[in-house]
């Protein structure tokens, strides 16, 4: 009668642990440190937006959905409902300037102050792919 | 041959002044809303494109849908690999028009109510759709919002039969733009 009590208090308590670790490491996992995140490719700004211009398919494959590190001449910094961005154009558009944008997560609002439109800049960021227009990337850090 | 050149400029001329002006954003922003038995669920892009012709009424949006950040990461992963099917259909477009454009005074401060009309396209799936709006012109910039629910069966995204039912099948869709010229 004991062991079968044990038994059940057992299987009960096994059940209660499995179900929190399923809360918190899957259900509530928390999103990607893309701060820390290892970067699974290294090019300069123009190889990235060429590569989407010319074979789009190829560079969703080796780009998008992963982080990326870029290296290449600043245009200008954009603000936008608290959001800031660095921008890299390339070319003009129906939508006017086309590029590299680079969405910079808060942490980095104040590096990016210290460059200007000319300067060299490296940025590590997640690639959400070219949206016929830009290619985006998403929370960026600042890496000179 | 200079008469030729001359006419070219002046027929130029007439066509860039009865070209509408073109506004544009590159950050408009799209949020999605469901409330259900099992769970809520919401979602913001920040990274929406949008143009704006007035003189036609012409309107672009476009948006990458692994750009829409979601509270919990589990729900995000899900969202791009087995609902929208993000590596698949990357991007969702909506070409269409503002019905009642020339109603609108887009050079006067003020706020109109607007129709659009045109097709949305999501998870490869294209429908014709035809919404409410409001736009406000203000300091040189157009402000554009609708609020309209969509049908996730519209769209061929399918909801597994485990949670069926524990998921809302409509979604409620709001758009904010606020677009800048370009000409």
């Amino acid at each position: 009668m004991k062991i079968r009590v044990k038994l059940v208090i057992g299987i009960v308590l096994s059940g209660i642990i499995a179900l929190l670790l399923v809360y918190l490491f899957i259900y509530n996992k928390p999103h990607t440190n893309y701060e820390t995140e290892e970067v699974t490719s290294q090019l300069a700004v123009k190889e990235l937006y060429h590569s989407f211009l010319s074979n789009k398919p190829l560079a969703d494959s080796l780009y998008t959905g992963k982080m990326i590190l870029i290296e290449g001449i600043l245009t200008k910094t954009e603000t936008a409902d608290s959001m800031v961005t660095a921008v890299f154009v390339l070319d003009q558009g129906m939508f006017g300037d086309e590029g590299v944008r680079c969405v910079l997560l808060p942490k980095s609002y104040d590096l990016i102050t210290r460059f200007k439109g000319g300067d060299r800049v490296k940025i590590k960021g997640f690639c959400s792919g070219y949206n016929d227009t830009d290619v985006i990337l998403e929370h960026c850090s600042i890496l000179n | 041959m200079k008469l030729n050149s001359i006419l070219l400029i002046v027929m130029l001329l007439i066509a860039s002044a009865s070209m509408g002006q073109k506004y544009v954003t590159k950050t408009g922003t799209i949020k999605f809303y469901s409330d259900a038995p099992l769970e809520k669920i919401e979602a913001i892009n920040n990274q929406v494109n949008a143009a704006l012709d007035t003189e036609t009424g012409d309107l672009v949006f476009r948006v990458l849908m692994k750009s829409f950040i979601f509270e919990k990461a589990l729900m995000q992963e899900h969202f791009n690999e087995n609902y929208v099917e993000s590596d698949i259909y990357p991007n969702a477009t909506f070409l269409g028009k503002i019905i009642n454009a020339g109603e609108i005074d887009f050079k006067k401060a003020g706020t109109y109510k607007t129709q659009v009309e045109g097709k949305l396209t999501l998870h490869g799936v294209t429908k014709s759709v035809k919404e409410n709006g409001t736009l406000s012109v203000s300091d040189g910039k157009i402000m554009a919002i609708s609020v309209f629910p969509i049908l996730l069966s519209d769209y061929e995204v399918k909801i597994p039969g485990a949670i069926a039912g524990k998921i809302s099948e409509s979604i409620d869709i709001t758009v904010e733009v606020t677009m800048s010229s370009v000409n």
